[in-house]
């Protein structure tokens, strides 16, 4: 080998002495350049967004004026936080807004508490319905799958119809509910809406993860006499962890984030109870006549912050025993 | 048949070509009107161009576009005004979607329009941050007086004395009432003399909770309960919006009569029927009579053009009249390089000539004074009703800084009201209370 480089004219190699390590630079430098169109926009709306999203967290911004600096008071008034604000004795009393704290925080986590798991195990039982040689398989996984591709405002209207005090909601049920305009049933009519529009997704999830199991384990498993129900509780759901996690993860971030069918059925109403995080950024942000686009800013991390937190935690609990570490 | 279908087949393609070709080879009037009026703008642009190109200012205006017909009005209103103004150029930008949201990141970059939309409720916000242009010199210099307008409108466009705005149309809340409702139930349909006891009468009389029937919608909207505040002799806020005077007692008295009808089952919300404007219900004669705005005069023409209903102003209450006045101003960026080009083109959009054309068609009102004897209002009752309300104790829809939150907070003291049974003082106070720490948080 060593010949043959020397045979080669000199300074052909002069700066890499490695054909190997030039032609991958040269394929790094491709690779960079068909990245860059996206590089591009990602670099523009999502990187400087989020760190100039990060200035203004720090600002007292209304949109009519310029940002001025504010320091630590948005994030103080959105957690309604004394100790982020040192302050003078006879300063006047502190206002906040405990609207984050009394409603969006409560409302929003309840409504992850209850949606996840429901959808997670839905769409898990439907998947394995769907998996079975059932007549019309075909049929039934479009069927579930239909609301996924719709759009979520024409979803929420058709709601906003099937739930009103003459709706056929209450029709078939012969009840006299005000669904969305009661606060005792309003998210939960919300909440409905969202299990039914993504469980369909998550089926599907499911199903290509249910598909990816090799037969040979469930052959061995039925040569070593496990009933149905062991197969399930012993092969089928450990074999779908990653895919479980995968399926919480994202569910748990869209629930955090849920906005648009609030936007288009409730406005956050009434009385607040269907008012989520991400609504009231929205609402502070562009509804009220004094903008508070800071304070919206500073909720916006913490919101980033708290969808961290709890990502970690369900990582912890369903990857606890670490045996499928491969999510 | 073989032979038919030989000839059908060609036939059907002559015949449609010859209808293809129909609308070009004869054009409507209309078109022809069209093509004339575009190409004496072109040719004029184009002298205007090479006599003295310098002069020719551009004024960029922005609008939300509240429907194609009424920005079809707007645009020939424009065109009539550059045929007559060779020398301003007007960009019209209609903003469709959230209006409030885009003006204020236009501003926020920079780049907003010379002339603009400003409805009563966001002045106080854009007066304080200093972004609209006081015009009152521009005014004295196009010839345009104060006195032109009617006082309530050119004033809540005004403060410190400083006018800020020229108003282009207006509303005010009137009594709409179901003609066959009351005929049914026997008794004088509503006059402008009507008091607070005689809407109660009639309220019970009219009401059928069995059948779905309700004498008045009394929805939780900050839109319309203010008038029995007004009505009451109290007030929402302040004179100078520092404090609110919701839970004052003038405020609690009125919103126990405006809630009690609900409670008495001769009114009702929108809700309880299932549906979520009041204009809907009353289309559908379950609400006898609505407070609502020249709005629902198009909207019933529209969706229920057989009901039958007569529109007075709002009775009177203990201390005498009370209306909003819902308006919107063209106002004039700080930023502008063309600020006298842009007094021009507002001069003219809120002209006589203009205004008469935009009442003619039946979208808004017009706040010229001189114009409250034109032949459309005597021919439309409803319209003139709605006219004269702001001519009869009427304040403008305006809360100072906070005002969303002030709608927010009276909104949802009617709904502990309605939906929770707290009892009226406690929710007014309630409310208050949360409107005074949105006041401090502004400051």
């Amino acid at each position: 080998m060593a010949e043959m480089v020397s045979n080669r004219p000199a300074g052909l190699f002069r700066r890499g002495s490695n054909p190997e390590k030039r032609k991958k630079r040269s394929e790094a430098l491709t690779a960079y350049l068909f990245l860059l169109p996206y590089l591009f926009i990602f670099l523009t709306f999502t990187v400087f967004s989020i760190g100039y999203a990060f200035y203004l967290s720090f600002t007292r911004y209304n949109l009519l004026r310029p940002p001025e600096w504010w320091g630590l008071e948005g994030y103080r008034r959105v957690l309604c936080l004394e100790a982020l604000m040192p302050r003078a004795e006879d300063a006047p009393p502190l206002t906040c807004d405990d609207l984050f704290i009394k409603k969006a925080l409560p409302n929003t986590v309840k409504y992850t508490l209850i949606v996840v798991p429901t959808q997670t195990v839905l769409s898990l039982i439907l998947a394995f319905a769907m998996d079975q040689k059932l007549r019309f398989r075909r049929l039934f996984r479009t069927i579930y799958y239909l609301p996924s591709v719709t759009s979520s405002v024409v979803i929420s209207l058709i709601f906003v119809w099937l739930f009103s005090p003459l709706g056929i909601v209450n029709q078939i049920f012969n009840l006299n509910i005000n669904w969305l305009n009661d606060p005792r049933y309003a998210f939960y009519t919300i909440m409905i809406l969202n299990v039914f529009t993504t469980s369909g997704t998550l089926m599907l999830i499911f199903l290509a993860g249910l598909q990816d199991i090799p037969t040979a384990i469930y052959e061995a498993a039925s040569i070593d006499g496990a009933n149905k129900f062991q197969v399930l509780r012993y092969i089928t759901i450990p074999m779908l962890r990653p895919v479980v996690f995968f399926v919480v993860t994202v569910g748990l971030i869209g629930c955090f984030q849920v906005f648009d069918q609030i936007y288009v059925m409730t406005s956050g109403g009434p009385l607040d109870s269907t008012t989520t995080v991400a609504y009231l950024i929205y609402k502070w942000a562009f509804r009220d006549t004094t903008v508070k686009m800071g304070q919206a800013a500073a909720l916006s991390f913490i919101l980033a912050l708290i969808i961290l937190v709890f990502t970690l935690i369900q990582r912890r609990i369903i990857e606890g025993s670490g045996s499928v570490g491969s999510a | 048949m073989k032979t038919l279908l030989k000839w059908f087949v060609p036939l059907m393609v002559l015949s449609l070509l010859l209808a293809a070709c129909q609308p070009a080879a004869t054009p409507t009037p209309e078109k022809v009107i069209e093509t004339v009026t575009v190409e004496k703008e072109k040719e004029v642009v184009k002298t205007v161009e090479v006599e003295k190109p310098a002069e020719r200012a551009v004024v960029r205006l922005s609008g939300w576009a509240a429907s194609p017909e009424e920005t079809a009005l707007l645009q020939s209103i424009l065109l009539d005004f550059t045929v007559e103004n060779p020398d301003i150029v007007v960009k019209y930008e209609p903003i469709t979607g959230d209006y409030w949201q885009q003006l204020k990141t236009s501003i926020a970059s920079g780049v907003e329009p010379d002339v603009f939309y400003m409805d009563i409720f966001q002045f106080p916000a854009f007066v304080r941050d200093e972004v609209l242009l006081p015009i009152d010199d521009l005014m004295a210099k196009e010839g345009v007086k104060r006195d032109d307008f009617i006082p309530s409108l050119i004033d809540a466009f005004s403060e410190g004395g400083v006018t800020y705005g020229i108003p282009k149309d207006f509303n005010t809340l009137g009594l709409f009432y179901n003609k066959d409702l009351f005929a049914q139930a026997g008794i004088a349909e509503p006059t402008d003399d009507w008091t607070w006891d005689d809407l109660k009468a009639a309220a019970e009389a009219l009401s059928d909770p069995a059948n779905n029937i309700y004498g008045l919608g009394v929805p939780a909207d900050p839109g319309r309960f203010p008038i029995f505040v007004f009505q009451n002799g109290g007030s929402i806020m302040t004179d100078d919006y520092s404090d609110t005077l919701l839970d004052s007692p003038a405020a609690i008295e009125a919103a126990t009569f405006y809630t009690d009808f609900r409670k008495n089952q001769s009114g009702a919300i929108p809700a309880d029927v299932g549906e979520g404007w009041q204009g809907t219900v009353f289309g559908k004669g379950q609400f006898a009579m609505v407070y609502e705005g020249g709005w629902l005069i198009p909207y019933l023409k529209q969706q229920f053009p057989n009901i039958n209903y007569g529109v007075v102003t709002p009775p009177a209450g203990p201390k005498g009249e009370g209306n909003l006045i819902f308006t919107v101003a063209y106002v004039i960026s700080r930023n502008s390089k063309n600020p006298e080009a842009a007094m021009r083109v507002i001069n003219y959009l809120t002209g006589e000539k203009a205004q008469t054309k935009v009442l003619e068609s039946g979208f808004a009102l017009p706040t010229r004074l001189s114009l409250q004897n034109s032949e459309y209002l005597k021919t439309n009752p409803a319209s003139s009703a709605i006219f004269r309300g702001a001519l009869q104790g009427a304040r403008p829809f305006v809360w100072g800084l906070v005002g969303s939150d002030v709608n927010e907070q009276m909104g949802k003291a009617l709904e502990r009201i309605y939906l929770e049974n707290q009892p009226v003082d406690a929710a007014l106070k309630q409310a208050a209370q949360v409107i005074r720490q949105k006041i401090a948080e502004v400051k």
